[in-house]
C-alpha cells in the first residue's frame, strides 16, 4: 500500500532528522569542552561542578563557555523560528493572507532564522546589533501576533469560546515567535559577558535566566499542543506525550532557575534530551496523521492544511535544546 | 446575462482529488446519455421541449443541458420519488396527461399546439396553471397546479440541476471526494472552488413569489 | 445493486475497499432468538446489542448493503439509490413528502442518509402531559434515558460542543465540535443579536480520526451518503459490531408478513430475497421498519386471530403519525456563504425547546443552519418559493450567497394522522402504504412563531430578500406508540407489544410524542435500553 510506504518514509525522515540534530549538537561541541555524558555513564561519579582540567578538549578556555551557551541559544532560536516559519506559512496560506499583516511573521521568522545561523557560526564575545534587532523584532512581532490572534478569537460569534480557540488563530503560534525572539535576545545577553567571569543577564545569573526562559517557552508550547490535542480528542494515546513529558521538563528547568545551587542536574539533562527527541517523534506522528486522512498525500492541499501541523512538534526540540544550553552553561559556571 | 463564474468548469476537476472513480463513472454516463426520446411520442416530445425552454431557459452560447432527454429517461426507467400525492396519477400517466392537457389548453386559447405559440403566451398559460386556473377536460381531474408543481417544474428543474453545466452556472463546488473543503468561512474559497466575477449583475426582480 | 451481499458466510467490510468480514449464518428452519425487520437506528442498534448480549439474531433489510468508499458518488441524482423510492400514497390536508426527505432503504436504514444531528430530548418531554400540559406521557424516566443517550453518544463518538447550553448536565461529547461554516455563523450572528444561546451542532461524524474513520473532509454530501466513512451511520457502527458479535444481516430481503400460530405468538417472518421466497423461524420478532413500513407490515400480517393486523387491539397501529415541521426562512447575504461546504447543519439553537415564555402553543422547536446542494435547493426554490423560468435561473445564480434557518418543530399526536393500506400494490405484490397527515392548529401556531423568530434572526444577521417556506416536514414517528396501558398504546415501555408477547417494535414508531429535536439519538437510546431490558427479562425467565 502506497500510504504505508509514504508513512514509513516520513517516519524514517523524522528519525533521521532527530539523529542528525542530536549528532550535530554533539559534533558542534568538538570545539567546546565535551560535557558529562559518557564519563558519567561509565560511573565516574557525580558530575557536580568540575574544575576546568577535566575537560576532554582543553584548547578552548573556560572564558568561551558563555559564547558556547549563546551559540546554542542562537541555534534554538533558529530551530524555533524555522518551526514558526513553516507553520505560519501553511496557516496563513490557509488564511489566504487575507490581512496583509499576515506576511509579517514569515518575514520575521525568516530573518530570525538568518541571524540565528549567523550567530551559531559567530564565536566572538559581545552582543551583535543586527542579531539583537532581528530578535527584538521577532519578539515584538510575536507579541503583536498574539494580540492579533486573541482579537481574532474574541471577535468571532461565540467570543472567547472553546470553538473559537480550536478554529480561530492559534494563540500559541505567534507566542512561539515571541519566544524565538526572547531566546535570541537572551543569547545576545549571554554572549555579552566578559570572558572568564560568571556570566549574567541583566545582573541575574545567566544560566538560571536561560533555564527560566526555556521553561516559559516550554509551557507555552505545551499549552498549544494540549489545546490542539484536546481538539483532536486525544484520539491516539501518543497525543498525551506532549502534555506529560515537556511539562516535567519545564518543571525541572524551573527548579534549576530558582532552586539550590550545586544540585546534580543529570536527570534534568536526560529529560531534556527526551523532550528534544519527542519533538521529532511528534513530527513523525504528524506525518502519519496527514497520511491517514482521507485521500492521504494525494489530497495534500487539504490534508497539509487541515491535518496535524508537521512543523509544530520540533518547537519542543528547540526549547529542550535551549534548556540544555542552560544546563551546559551551569556546568561550566555553577554560579550562573 | 454575463456569466457569474466565468471560466469555471467542474469537469476540469475530474482528475483532481475532488473526483473519485465512482463519480467519474456516474457523470460520464449522464453526459453520454441519448438525446432521443424513448418514453414520449413525437408530439409530446415537442411540447416537453417547449416547456423545458420556459421552465429552465438556457443561454444560447453554450451547449444545452439535455433536460427533456433527462426527463424522458426518468420516465422510461420509471424512477419514482418515493411518494405520490393521492390526488395525482402515477408519474408516467401524469406526464402524458399533463402534456396533452397543455396542448389542449393552447389549442383552445390560440388554435395552436403549445410549442407553436409565442413565449409570452406560453408563460401566461404556465402562470394560470401554477395558480390552478386551467380546467380543460383533458386534465381529467388531475389538478393542474399540482401537476405544475410536482411533475412539470419538479422533474424539469431536478434534471437541469443534476447536470455539471448547471453547477458551473451557480458556482457549486461539484463533486468532492476524497477532497472536500478547507476554508469554510465568509468570503473564503479554496483554490479549487469557483471564482465569482467582480461585477455581479444587480438583483433582478422576480415574478410574484407565491410565498414570503 | 441487485444481488445480496450478506451471503456465503461473509459480510461487506465497509472500511476496506472490496473487503469482507466473516458473518455467522443461521438456518431458516431453526428458530433464532430474534428476527429483526429493518437495520436502521432502531433495528441496527438492537441487532448489535442483542447479539452482544448473546442472543442469536437475524436482521432483515429491504435495502442494499452499500460499500461507501467505492460506491457513494458525489452526485445527488445518482445517490437517490439510498432512499425508499417505492411509492407511498400521501393525502390529508398536508400531504407528506417522503423519499429523500425522510425514508431510507439500505442496511443502516435512514442513518445512511441522515444529517447526523444527534440531540437529546428535553427531560420534561418524557412527561409532556404531566409537566407541560400537552400530548401524552412517555412510560420512561428521563434519568434512565440520560444514561442511554450517553451510551449512544459514546458508541458514535458524537462530535459536539465542550459545553452544551441547554438542559441538565451531560457528559462531555466524546469528540470536539466541527468548525462552524459561514452558513452556521449566520445562525450564530442572529442568535447573538437576539440574545439567545447557540452552539455548534452535535453531529454523528467525527472531527478527529476514529479507528478506520478519517475525520470529516467537509465535502457537504452528507445527506447523499458519506463516501469517506467519517459519518457514523449504523452501516459502519452498529452493523459491523452486530456481525462481529454473531448476528446475521440479510440485505435485499423484503419481509412481507409476520407469521403467527394458533396460540397467537409469532413464529417467524416471510420474506423475499433474490427472487426467492423464504421463511425464517424465530422465537421473537422485532419490527423496526420506521414509522411507515412498521405499521404497514403489522397491518399486512392479518390472520383469523388478528383480523385488524398484528398488535392492533388498541386500534392504534398506524395512528398518531407525527412528523416534525421543517419550515425554513431563507435569505441572501452580501458575503459569499458557499453553504455546500461541510455538514448541512453545523450550528443550532435549542432556545425554544427550553424557554416556553410567551408561547401561544404547546411544544418546542430547535432550528439549524442549512446547506442544500443544487437539486435540493432548486426543489425549495420551486416547490416552496414558486419560482420558475428566468427568475428561477437568476435566483439560483445567487446560490453562493444564500443562508437559511430551518426548524425541527414538534407536532402533536393526532389519531387521524395515520398509515393505512392503499389499494395499489408494489413490486412485491404487497399493498402500498397510504399516509394521511394534517397539521393541527397548535402545530401551525408553532410554525408561525418559529417563522417570525427566524425572520428576525436572519434580518439581524444581515440577511436580505428574506422569504419563508409554508409547507415542509421531516422525520416520521408515532405509529406504534409505547405506553402503560394496552388500550391506548401498542407496546409497553420495553417495546414489547401488548397483544403478542414475542412481538416487539423498536424504531421511531414507538414515540408517544416527538419533541423538538431530531429523533435518531432517541431511537438508538431506546434500542439500547430495549436490548438491556430483554436481557433482564431472559434472566427472569420472562422472555
Amino acid at each position: 500500500m502506497t500510504r504505508l510506504s509514504e508513512t514509513d518514509i516520513g517516519l524514517l525522515g523524522a528519525v533521521a532528522l532527530g539523529v542528525l540534530a542530536v549528532g550535530h549538537r554533539r559534533g558542534r561541541h568538538q570545539q567546546a569542552p565535551r560535557r558529562d555524558k559518557l564519563p558519567a555513564l561509565l560511573g565516574r561519579g557525580k558530575t557536580a561542578a568540575r574544575p576546568p582540567d577535566n575537560r576532554v578538549a582543553a584548547h578552548v578556555p573556560l572564558d568561551a563557555a558563555h559564547v558556547t551557551a549563546a551559540r546554542r541559544l542562537n541555534k534554538s532560536a533558529g530551530l524555533l523560528a524555522t518551526s514558526v516559519l513553516l507553520d505560519s506559512a501553511v496557516e496563513h496560506y490557509r488564511g489566504s493572507f487575507q490581512n496583509p499583516a499576515m506576511i509579517t511573521p514569515l518575514v520575521s521568522a525568516l530573518l530570525t532564522l538568518g541571524v540565528s545561523l549567523h550567530g551559531v557560526g559567530d564565536k566572538r564575545s559581545g552582543a551583535h546589533a543586527v542579531r539583537d534587532t532581528a530578535y527584538a523584532i521577532a519578539g515584538l512581532t510575536g507579541a503583536a501576533g498574539t494580540g492579533f490572534h486573541l482579537y481574532n478569537v474574541t471577535k468571532r460569534p461565540g467570543g472567547f469560546s472553546w470553538h473559537n480557540l480550536f478554529y480561530g488563530g492559534p494563540i500559541g503560534a505567534p507566542f512561539a515567535l515571541a519566544i524565538a525572539g526572547l531566546l535570541g535576545v537572551t543569547a545576545e545577553r549571554v554572549r555579552d559577558n566578559l570572558p572568564g567571569r560568571t556570566p549574567t543577564i541583566l545582573g541575574l545569573p545567566a544560566g538560571r535566566v536561560m533555564a527560566a526562559v526555556s521553561a516559559i517557552g516550554m509551557l507555552g508550547t505545551v499549552g498549544e499542543a494540549g489545546l490542539l490535542h484536546f481538539r483532536g480528542a486525544y484520539h491516539d494515546p501518543a497525543m498525551f506525550l506532549p502534555v506529560t513529558v515537556p511539562p516535567v521538563a519545564a518543571a525541572l528547568l524551573g527548579e534549576t532557575a530558582v532552586g539550590r545551587k550545586g544540585v546534580d542536574h543529570r536527570f534534568t539533562r536526560w529529560w531534556l534530551r527526551l523532550t528534544a527527541l519527542l519533538g521529532f517523534i511528534g513530527a513523525g506522528f504528524h506525518i502519519f496523521g496527514v497520511a491517514r486522512n482521507m485521500g492521504g498525500w494525494r489530497n495534500w492541499r487539504q490534508n497539509l492544511l487541515n491535518g496535524p501541523p508537521i512543523p509544530a512538534p520540533p518547537s519542543f526540540t528547540a526549547l529542550a535544546l535551549a534548556g540544555l544550553a542552560a544546563m551546559g552553561l551551569l556546568q561550566d559556571h555553577p554560579d550562573a | 446575462m454575463p456569466e457569474r463564474f466565468p471560466g469555471y468548469n467542474v469537469l476540469q476537476k475530474r482528475h483532481t482529488p475532488s473526483w473519485d472513480e465512482q463519480t467519474r463513472r456516474v457523470i460520464d454516463r449522464r453526459l453520454a446519455m441519448s438525446r432521443e426520446p424513448r418514453f414520449f411520442t413525437a408530439g409530446e416530445w415537442q411540447t416537453l421541449n417547449a416547456l423545458c425552454d420556459r421552465i429552465v431557459p438556457q443561454p444560447k452560447h453554450r451547449p444545452p443541458v439535455p433536460v427533456a432527454a433527462m426527463v424522458d429517461q426518468k420516465l422510461t426507467k420509471n424512477l419514482t420519488d418515493g411518494y405520490r400525492d393521492a390526488r395525482m396519477p402515477k408519474q408516467q400517466d401524469a406526464w402524458r396527461r399533463g402534456l396533452n392537457a397543455v396542448d389542449a389548453e393552447a389549442a383552445t386559447r390560440h388554435g395552436l399546439p403549445f410549442h407553436a405559440i409565442g413565449a409570452a403566451e406560453q408563460d401566461d398559460l404556465l402562470r394560470l396553471m401554477q395558480q390552478g386556473e386551467l380546467d380543460h377536460p383533458a386534465w381529467a381531474g388531475m389538478p393542474c397546479e399540482l401537476w405544475f408543481n410536482q411533475r412539470l417544474v419538479h422533474d424539469i428543474t431536478a434534471a437541469y440541476y443534476a447536470h455539471p453545466t448547471a453547477w458551473n452556472e451557480i458556482g457549486f463546488g461539484g463533486p468532492a471526494s476524497p477532497r472536500g473543503y478547507v476554508r469554510m468561512g465568509f468570503d473564503r474559497r479554496d483554490p479549487w472552488e469557483a471564482v465569482e466575477a467582480e461585477a455581479t449583475p444587480a438583483h433582478t426582480p422576480r415574478t410574484t413569489p407565491r410565498h414570503g | 445493486m441487485h444481488t445480496p451481499r450478506g451471503t456465503n458466510g461473509r459480510a461487506p467490510d465497509p472500511f476496506r475497499i472490496g473487503g469482507w468480514m466473516p458473518m455467522r449464518e443461521y438456518p431458516e428452519t431453526e428458530p433464532v432468538d430474534f428476527a429483526i425487520i429493518g437495520t436502521g437506528a432502531g433495528g441496527g442498534t438492537l441487532a448489535c446489542r442483542l447479539a452482544e448480549h448473546g442472543f442469536s439474531v437475524v436482521a432483515f433489510d429491504a435495502g442494499p448493503w452499500w460499500r461507501p468508499l467505492e460506491e457513494f458518488a458525489s452526485d445527488e441524482e445518482h445517490q437517490a439509490k439510498l432512499y425508499w423510492t417505492d411509492e407511498r400514497i400521501c393525502d390529508g390536508d398536508n400531504p407528506l413528502q417522503l423519499g429523500s426527505n425522510n425514508s431510507g432503504k439500505a442496511v443502516g436504514g435512514s442513518t445512511v442518509h441522515f444529517a447526523m444531528v444527534s440531540l437529546r430530548f428535553r427531560p420534561e418531554w418524557f412527561k409532556s402531559r404531566s409537566k407541560l400540559g400537552y400530548g401524552v406521557d412517555w412510560p420512561l424516566d428521563w434519568r434512565e434515558m440520560w444514561d442511554y443517550y450517553t451510551e449512544v453518544e459514546q458508541a458514535l463518538k458524537i462530535s459536539g460542543p465542550v459545553n452544551y447550553p441547554w438542559g441538565p448536565k451531560r457528559p462531555r461529547y466524546p469528540y470536539r465540535p466541527h468548525e462552524v461554516n459561514a452558513a452556521g455563523l449566520v445562525l450564530a450572528r442572529g442568535a447573538e443579536a437576539l440574545g439567545i444561546n447557540w452552539a455548534p451542532t452535535p453531529l454523528a461524524t467525527v472531527s478527529a480520526p476514529r479507528g478506520h474513520s478519517p475525520p470529516c473532509v467537509y465535502r457537504g454530501f452528507c445527506t447523499l451518503g458519506c463516501s469517506t466513512n467519517a459519518k457514523q451511520s449504523a452501516l459502519i457502527t452498529w452493523i459491523p459490531r452486530a456481525v462481529r458479535a454473531g448476528a446475521e444481516i440479510r440485505d435485499l430481503a423484503m419481509v412481507g408478513r409476520i407469521e403467527t400460530n394458533n396460540a397467537g405468538l409469532c413464529t417467524g417472518v416471510h420474506y423475499q430475497r433474490d427472487g426467492t421466497a423464504g421463511f425464517q423461524a424465530a422465537r421473537n420478532v422485532v419490527v423496526a421498519g420506521y414509522a411507515i413500513e412498521t405499521p404497514r407490515l403489522l397491518l399486512l400480517s392479518t390472520s383469523n386471530r388478528f383480523p385488524d393486523g398484528l398488535a392492533n387491539s388498541s386500534g392504534l397501529v398506524g395512528r398518531n403519525l407525527m412528523v416534525q415541521t421543517n419550515h425554513a426562512v431563507w435569505g441572501e447575504f452580501e458575503e459569499e456563504i458557499r453553504w455546500y461546504k461541510g455538514p448541512p447543519s453545523l450550528a443550532l439553537t435549542e432556545h425554544w425547546n427550553y424557554d416556553d415564555s410567551g408561547k401561544d402553543f404547546f411544544g418546542g422547536y430547535a432550528y439549524m443552519s442549512q446547506g442544500p446542494l443544487p437539486q435540493q435547493w432548486v426543489a425549495t426554490q420551486t416547490g416552496n418559493h414558486g419560482l420558475w423560468g428566468e427568475p428561477l435561473m437568476r435566483a439560483m445564480e445567487r446560490y453562493n450567497h444564500q443562508a437559511g434557518l430551518k426548524i425541527v418543530g414538534e407536532v402533536l399526536p393526532q389519531e387521524s394522522n395515520r398509515v393505512t393500506l392503499a389499494d395499489e400494490t408494489d413490486q412485491y405484490g404487497l399493498p402500498v402504504a397510504r399516509v394521511t397527515f394534517s397539521l393541527c392548529d397548535n402545530d401551525k401556531r408553532l410554525v408561525r412563531h418559529a417563522v417570525r423568530h427566524m425572520t428576525d434572526a436572519m434580518r439581524a444577521a444581515g440577511g436580505r430578500e428574506l422569504w419563508h417556506e409554508t409547507d415542509n416536514t421531516a422525520h416520521l414517528n408515532g405509529t406504534a406508540r409505547m405506553g402503560d396501558d394496552p388500550r391506548s398504546s401498542v407496546v409497553n415501555p420495553d417495546c414489547r407489544s401488548w397483544d403478542v408477547r414475542n412481538l416487539w417494535i423498536c424504531d421511531g414508531s414507538v414515540f408517544p410524542t416527538v419533541g423538538g429535536v431530531n429523533p435518531s439519538l432517541t431511537i438508538q437510546a431506546i434500542a439500547c435500553r430495549t436490548a438491556d431490558r430483554i436481557r433482564v427479562l431472559r434472566a427472569r425467565g420472562e422472555l
